[in-house]
């Protein structure tokens, strides 16, 4: 569905059912230069299961109108005005990558709002290559090739995916294709700037959980390991064989861990 | 191609994660009808696409799977639906785009089966097409009308073997938002990927080079994940809620493997075109030497052309890698590594001459087939189009003396020596 | 579990990975290995020593007989072979029934008495013909019974009981009655050999053979022979006999059942000679068959008056029945011994132990008997 915030045209599927904010909200939130489609199985599987499911595209990504927003902050005051504009309540935020950055300040700042966390495939901070950086502003193909060559595991560049016939990693390089110029770079300057992490993620007080990939090459084992350390009490899963696109990568192992915690923490009906 | 891998390590890794349960090296056949479910859950979230996996052999299977899956990355593309056969391909991805009233654009250089769809049967649904000279760009153009939802051509095109400008078309396509259909049969990812050149959906019968041992009859559709079927409301059956599944938008749903989520949820499932898992297994192992195959056939190819325009009782010789051949030019540009490996030429001495070349000809087999490993040979003005009149040969681009020839990966001298069997017998109508 | 059960889901299981409810065909040479510490820790390391699909059906095999275990081969001929390389050395002293396939009584003839094997071909009908031939060297009796193609049936626990004591190993070919109709371990036989190209497939569409084990140190030697002389069975044809096992007693029964009415329409007919049937009251064994078997299965044999030269005019003439070797399939097959599959046994072997000149042998198939018997009545009708 599109829905206007702060004048701009956004776009956010719901999980192939209408929103209905009278249901508790589960927010999914995806990476860099990548967009809702990410988190399609998962999104459908809880829109399916009585929460109303909303996955935007942050600004200037596929569907949702630009410019690109510059840091995670502004991006968490973002999402609140999206959450504002649909009155969504009782939100559990799935996050992924980039999108975890956002989470930490969101969950933070507007702790009434959350329910719960869930980050998969983050630490408390992403810097990034400078490298991919100025791929990324100069010669986006190249960026587009590191971030799918970093990105996923053995199984993405072997083109498999968790849908019959489907190449996760081919459908990955067209999205970011699709973003408008810019917003992958945008999103690579955001995430190295950010360093507000570890005082985010000591205030965040709601229940969190921390899933690590165990071939993560973008945001390595420790780094996820320090993330852990500043949350209170985070349940923490490591899928051994997957890359770090969790969701795509190992779609039935996480969207297990999701259920169990997000039924536990954040119930519907 | 910012791809991870190189286009040799996809064709013999991509799609194939090696068996959990025994490590099997090769991709075992499952050749099943149906799956057995742990629990109601799994089940429901596999017909609800929550998850992916296997419910039923018509709609996916995992041997079956692991083709597309190739052949999706050999393309470049972001999703692939294998059929049971070229033909199916066609007529699924036609129909997952255009209903009732709606319109294609098509070159009139195609496989007569294309033809015969678009002009005999869909027609009967209400779908029609124009054909256009695929030489003629401007008349792509022109022949679009309000309700045109698709441009359709073959690359190398039959039986001209003209050239399709895959870039000025995609270019017409862009401009009117109309998605571009390209049957890549006969130059394969390895000579030619059109996504490359903007094209958003290609099919291969892969019983032909794909597959290479005309051991298997398939089809394939792959998507280019490069259309945005939402950007207006024109393509209602990928961007529209779909009501037998729970309502979902597949274009919001399924971004770029939209269209070929259309294919499987309605086409597979509906009209039930799959390909069995043994035939996937087969045309699985041709793929593994695509290229090896490939690069064969256009060394073959070069060496038959050679022999065949310096040879006294061969009036003309048609391939488009020959400077002499009209579309020479966009040969160069979309198929650098060679222009496939149909030729065409005539035999001196008109019908009686190609019949009796035909019929003597040795070690070549005399078939409708093209894209074997073995060398396939055909006389169309006694064969496939024996039924028309000469008038109606020449319109259809054939001459009485034509023969069609698809090489194949034997001994070219073994080769040369067999076609001179055929012109033996051939020379008393030679008129010389 | 009943039989009917156990011929449907023994030895095989939904995939782990997919959930597909049949076996996938593992058409693959080798297994990737996890780790060096783990080699072989999945079972499998190269498809000549064990295949996934080969197993399945080994496992449903060896259910189905009630053994210890089994081991798929290429062919029938190939599981014979085996057994003989797994228990006879030079030196060593077998006894076969006389009235066996004629490709065993060739493979013992002229192949494996190059290797210093020696043979007794003892009338399996005689238990004591059987004990007399019994040497201090003697370690293999092989049986057949009913015997291809007269018919002939063998005491099995009789000949269990001499092997006993003999020290020898007891194997008896059970491809004619299957396990559904005969128990060969339950009788005291050691090992089951089928060929199961018959009745396991069918559907004439493999070529295949099998042995059964009682206990797995026999199995083991078997095991042994299969990887050693890799005579294996394709996954494929596994995978297409696993499905013909699906309906192994089905089939028995109703062909067992057309044969029998065949056999009694043949008896009554003034054309006829002679019929061979366990099922019939007239049946020289007739009583150790029902005995030993529940059934009395699908092979019978006849001789027309007017002996070998009106046995031909019928098999040329007789419409519905093929003309063609095999056995056990769907299909209704008739067959001359003589020139076909006895061939190869001398003359005097033949008239020895029974395979007349003018004998006809019938598979009986699936079709309807009504059709079946109309065949054969309207080509007795030419003869």
């Amino acid at each position: 569905m599109y829905f206007d915030v702060n004048g701009k045209r956004i776009f956010a599927t719901t999980g192939g059912k209408k929103f209905d904010n009278s249901l508790p909200t589960v927010i999914f939130l995806h990476g860099s230069g990548l967009d809702h489609t990410f988190w399609g199985l998962h999104s459908r599987f809880f829109a399916f299961r009585k929460y109303s499911v909303l996955v935007p595209d942050f600004p200037g990504h596929t569907h949702s109108e630009g410019p690109p927003l510059t840091s995670i902050e502004s991006m968490a005051d973002w999402l609140n005005d999206a959450v504002e504009s649909l009155c969504a309540r009782d939100i559990s935020i799935v996050a992924h990558s980039q999108g975890c950055l956002v989470a930490l300040e969101f969950a933070s700042r507007f702790k009434d709002r959350v329910k719960s966390v869930s980050f998969v495939a983050s630490g408390l901070a992403t810097p990034v290559n400078s490298a991919l950086i100025d791929a990324a502003e100069n010669n986006p193909e190249a960026a587009i090739a590191m971030m799918v060559g970093w990105g996923f595991g053995s199984a993405g560049h072997l083109h498999q995916g968790p849908v019959p016939g489907n190449s996760m990693v081919a459908a990955g390089r067209k999205i970011m294709r699709s973003n408008v110029p810019g917003a992958l770079a945008a999103d690579l300057k955001a995430c190295n700037a950010y360093s507000n992490g570890k005082t985010a993620a000591a205030a965040i007080d709601c229940p969190v959980q921390v899933i690590l990939a165990g071939k993560d090459r973008m945001a390595p084992r420790k780094a996820g390991m320090e993330l852990v350390e500043h949350l209170h009490n985070p349940e923490l899963h490591i899928i051994q064989e997957s890359g770090h696109m969790i969701p795509q990568e190992a779609p039935d192992e996480s969207r297990l861990l999701l259920r169990n915690f997000i039924f536990s923490n954040n119930p519907s009906g | 191609m910012s791809d991870f891998y190189e286009f040799d390590t996809l064709s013999l890794h991509a799609g194939q994660t090696v068996d959990k349960e025994f490590g099997a090296r090769a991709t075992p056949i499952y050749q099943t009808t149906s799956y057995v479910f742990p629990d109601t859950d799994t089940a429901s979230s596999i017909f609800n696409l929550e998850r992916g996996g296997h419910a039923y052999s018509r709609i996916s299977n995992p041997t079956v799977g692991v083709l597309e899956q190739r052949i999706a990355s050999l393309e470049g593309g972001s999703a692939a639906v294998c059929t049971a056969s070229g033909m199916a391909a066609t007529f699924c991805a036609i129909t997952a785009i255009l209903s009732q009233g709606d319109h294609i654009v098509a070159s009139s250089q195609m496989y007569g089966g294309n033809i015969s769809l678009m002009k005999n049967t869909l027609p009967r649904f209400g779908i029609t097409a124009t054909f256009v000279d695929p030489t003629d760009i401007d008349g792509f153009g022109k022949a679009i009308k309000d309700n045109t939802k698709l441009i359709y051509g073959e690359l190398i095109g039959n039986p001209g073997l003209d050239i399709l400008d895959l870039e000025a078309i995609a270019k017409i396509g862009s401009q009117h938002h109309i998605p571009f259909m390209v049957d890549a049969t006969f130059n394969t990812p390895y000579l030619c990927r059109p996504f490359d050149f903007g094209a958003n959906i290609t099919m291969h019968s892969v019983t032909k080079w794909m597959g290479g041992h005309g051991a298997a009859i398939g089809g394939v559709v792959v998507d280019g994940g490069n259309f945005d079927w939402g950007a207006t409301d024109k393509y209602p059956t990928i961007s529209e809620p779909y009501a037998p599944f729970q309502g979902i938008n597949l274009w919001e749903e399924f971004g770029p493997a939209a269209f070929a989520t259309r294919i499987r949820a309605e086409a597979m499932r509906d009209f039930g075109p799959s390909m069995s898992p043994m035939n996937a297994f087969l045309l699985l192992q041709g793929i593994e030497t695509l290229s090896l195959r490939m690069d064969k056939h256009l060394s073959n190819t070069m060496k038959m052309l050679d022999f065949l325009q310096n040879h006294k009782q061969v009036s003309w010789v048609s391939h488009p890698s020959l400077p002499s051949h009209s579309s020479h030019a966009l040969a160069k540009k979309y198929l650098p590594k060679g222009a496939g490996s149909i030729v065409s030429f005539g035999v001196k001495g008109g019908r009686d001459a190609g019949k009796a070349f035909i019929e003597n000809v040795e070690l070549a087999s005399h078939l409708a087939n093209v894209g074997d490993a073995k060398t396939l040979i055909i006389h169309p003005a006694t064969t496939t189009h024996s039924r028309i009149d000469a008038q109606a040969l020449v319109a259809a681009g054939i001459t009485e003396d034509m023969i069609r020839l698809s090489v194949g990966l034997e001994d070219i001298k073994d080769l040369q020596s067999g076609f001179e069997a055929g012109f033996r017998a051939a020379r008393k109508f030679a008129g010389e | 579990m009943g039989f009917s059960t156990k011929q449907i889901h023994a030895g095989v299981k939904p995939d782990p990975t997919t959930g597909a409810i049949l076996t996938p065909i593992y058409q693959t040479t080798t297994y990737v290995q996890p780790s060096v510490d783990e080699y072989l820790s999945k079972g499998f390391s190269y498809s000549r020593s064990g295949n996934p699909t080969v197993r399945a059906l080994e496992n449903k095999l060896a259910e189905l007989e009630g053994g210890a275990d089994c081991a798929a081969f290429g062919t029938g001929m190939s599981a014979v072979t085996a057994t003989m390389l797994a228990f006879l050395s030079a030196g060593d002293h077998a006894i076969i029934s006389d009235v066996a396939y004629g490709g065993t009584y060739r493979l013992c003839t002229k192949v494996l008495t190059r290797f210093g094997i020696e043979f007794t071909f003892a009338n399996g009908a005689d238990p004591n013909d059987v004990a007399s031939s019994v040497r201090d060297n003697t370690k293999l009796i092989l049986t057949e019974t009913p015997a291809n193609p007269t018919m002939k049936c063998t005491d099995i626990a009789a000949i269990s009981k001499i092997a006993k004591k003999a020290g020898a190993v007891h194997a008896v070919d059970n491809t004619f009655l299957t396990p559904y109709f005969q128990r060969p371990f339950e009788l005291g036989a050691d090992l089951s050999i089928h060929s199961t190209t018959k009745y396991m497939d069918g559907h004439n569409a493999t070529v295949g053979g099998a042995v059964i084990s009682k206990t797995a140190e026999l199995a083991e030697k078997v095991k042994f022979i299969q990887n050693s002389t890799g005579s294996i069975m394709s996954p494929m044809v596994a995978w297409l006999t696993l499905q013909g096992c699906k309906t192994l007693s089905v089939r028995m029964e109703q062909q067992s059942a057309n044969a029998m009415a065949i056999a009694e329409f043949l008896e009554a007919h003034p054309k006829v000679e002679q019929v061979c049937y366990p099922g019939l009251k007239s049946f020289a064994q007739h009583e150790l068959s029902s005995q030993q078997a529940t059934g009395y299965g699908a092979m019978l044999w006849f001789e027309v008056k007017g002996g070998l030269a009106a046995g031909k005019k019928l098999m040329d003439s007789v419409k519905l029945w093929s003309l063609a070797e095999n056995l056990g399939s769907v299909e209704s097959l008739i067959t001359h011994p003589v020139t076909m599959t006895h061939a190869d046994v001398e003359a005097k072997e033949r008239a020895r132990v029974g395979i007349i000149d003018g004998l006809v042998r019938l598979s009986v198939g699936l079709e309807d008997k009504e059709d079946l018997i109309g065949a054969l009545e309207n080509a007795l009708k030419q003869v």
